[in-house]
């Protein structure tokens, strides 16, 4: 049904959307952001247009589309984007992407090397340090061949804040509750109640810094990187910036690299130069090994 | 094991003169021609370059730097370069020009009256492929006059199909009337069917 009320005033308005409404938003979407919503999320997706319908004074879905849909500055679909999306950061959080890292990609990037060579493994957005922390104890955990090969974390993120916290490798409760209590116990010291420290060797080995993905004199420090984890940022970018950042992420990988992005990202709707790898349930991307010619 | 990130140098490029960068176009090697592509600026003289290098170039990842070099430089100049590559044979210097026209509404808008009367409809259909993703308030009466004028049916279900999205219930009558036009052509009713339905949202 066409939402019939004047204007939104309230966030607890409990009205949806037509079946072809709620199509054509998620097409519109999707082509934008590369997050795709199936039919479960239905609800979770109406209750956020909702409120921002009410928050932008729009009459109808229609009012409200158009303004997504034309809006020059595109002010109002990042207001939805960050609405849509959870900005929740923890430990082992998605880690059915690291069980494919140390078990198809890391055995796939060390093919060709000897034992002491270097691995570069490099996460963008990191936030508080929880995602690069988390690879670094699932490579200790899972990966039989560690010790074999020199492995380089990275960590990186625009907001210098959240640096000095991922630094300090000081975390509540919260951000560890999906770790066993044996890795929490092996890696972890309590310092109070609900606060723990990771161990020093792990927060030493990784190598934290401030980096603006569209910058190329900051990304131009970052060359042969083997994975990238640039999970659910691209999504809060215009079309112009998102391209421009997976060029710049393209020269960073080494010829064969992978690009690891969010569970509902995908590489297609931004940039033909990646191939898509498919491991277990989940779909990596990588650079060619050789580029090829043009069609 | 894990070590800590020895710093390397920094790679940033040297300073070299425009006239020097372009001439790094004819290197062999993709990377240091995409390094030449980012070193130039949005003056006249690196645009004709870019797009110069943009008729030669076969590697994809340098023709993708190019064409995201041309749409950060956002000048009238690079919007006219680009716009001449919809009449390119190659599909993907096509595709890679009607993306980066995408990204520049203020600038293209001007010429989409010009580009849907161009004789050639595949030009046309590019103006419409443009319009379809094109963040500008006049998108649904741009394409409900293709939808009302155009002879060539492949232009005008690429108009129907971008209504879906971007059109009104002003365009509605304009497309609905459609296949009375194209009457041999079951896929016009489909797609006129199924975009009345998106757009009004029943």
């Amino acid at each position: 049904m066409t939402l019939n009320v004047p204007v939104y005033a309230s966030k607890t308005l409990a009205s949806s959307f037509t079946d072809e409404e709620y199509a054509k938003f998620c097409e519109f979407f999707y082509r934008k952001t590369g997050i795709s919503f199936n039919g479960k999320k239905r609800y979770f997706v109406e209750r956020r247009l909702l409120e921002r319908m009410a928050e932008a004074a729009s009459a109808s879905f229609r009012d409200y589309f158009g303004l997504l849909r034309f809006q020059a500055s595109g002010t109002e679909l990042q207001c939805l984007v960050n609405l849509m999306t959870v900005n929740e950061t923890y430990f082992f959080r998605e880690d059915y992407q690291f069980e494919v890292l140390t078990n198809f990609i890391l055995p796939e990037v060390v093919r060709a090397r000897r034992q002491g060579d270097h691995v570069r493994i490099w996460s963008m957005p990191c936030s508080t340090g929880e995602e690069p922390y988390s690879i670094a104890l699932h490579i200790l955990e899972n990966w039989a061949r560690a010790d074999e090969y020199a492995i380089e974390i990275l960590g990186s993120d625009i907001d210098s804040r959240v640096l000095e916290v991922a630094r300090a490798g000081i975390y509540g409760f919260r951000s560890l509750q999906r770790l066993s209590p044996d890795v929490r116990g092996k890696y972890f010291s309590k310092i109070s109640g609900d606060s723990f420290q990771l161990r020093n060797e792990i927060r030493e080995s990784v190598d934290f810094s401030l980096v603006n993905i569209i910058d190329p004199l900051h990304t131009n420090r970052y060359r042969q990187v083997d994975v990238i984890f640039c999970r659910n940022l691209l999504i809060y970018f215009d079309d112009a910036s998102r391209r421009q950042a997976v060029e710049y992420l393209y020269e960073c990988l080494n010829p064969g690299g992978f690009i690891c992005l969010g569970h509902s990202e995908s590489m297609s709707r931004i940039s033909p130069l990646f191939g898509p790898r498919k491991f277990a349930d989940t779909i990596v991307y990588q650079k060619p090994i050789k580029e090829g010619l043009g069609p | 094991m894990l070590v800590r990130r020895t710093e390397t140098d920094d790679p940033n490029p040297p300073a070299l003169s425009k006239d020097a960068w372009i001439a790094q176009f004819s290197a062999p090697d993709p990377a240091l021609r995409r390094r030449a592509v980012r070193a130039l600026d949005s003056s006249a003289k690196s645009i004709d370059a870019l797009i110069a290098q943009l008729g030669e170039e076969t590697a994809p990842s340098v023709r993708s730097a190019i064409f995201n070099a041309l749409s950060n430089a956002a000048t009238p100049r690079a919007v006219e370069s680009l716009l001449l590559q919809l009449r390119s044979e190659d599909a993907a210097l096509r595709n890679g020009a009607i993306d980066a026209l995408q990204t520049l509404p203020q600038l293209v808008g001007p010429h989409v009256e010009r580009l849907l009367a161009d004789p050639d409809p595949d030009v046309r259909i590019s103006a419409v492929s443009i319009l379809s993703a094109l963040a500008h308030p006049d998108i649904p009466k741009w394409l409900a006059d293709v939808v009302r004028r155009d002879a060539n049916v492949n232009v005008c279900a690429a108009a129907v199909d971008a209504l879906a999205e971007a059109g009104d219930e002003a365009a509605v009558e304009a497309i609905a009337a459609l296949p009375e036009r194209f009457p041999g052509v079951p896929y016009i009713a489909f797609a006129v069917a199924a975009t009345v339905r998106r757009i009004k949202g029943l």
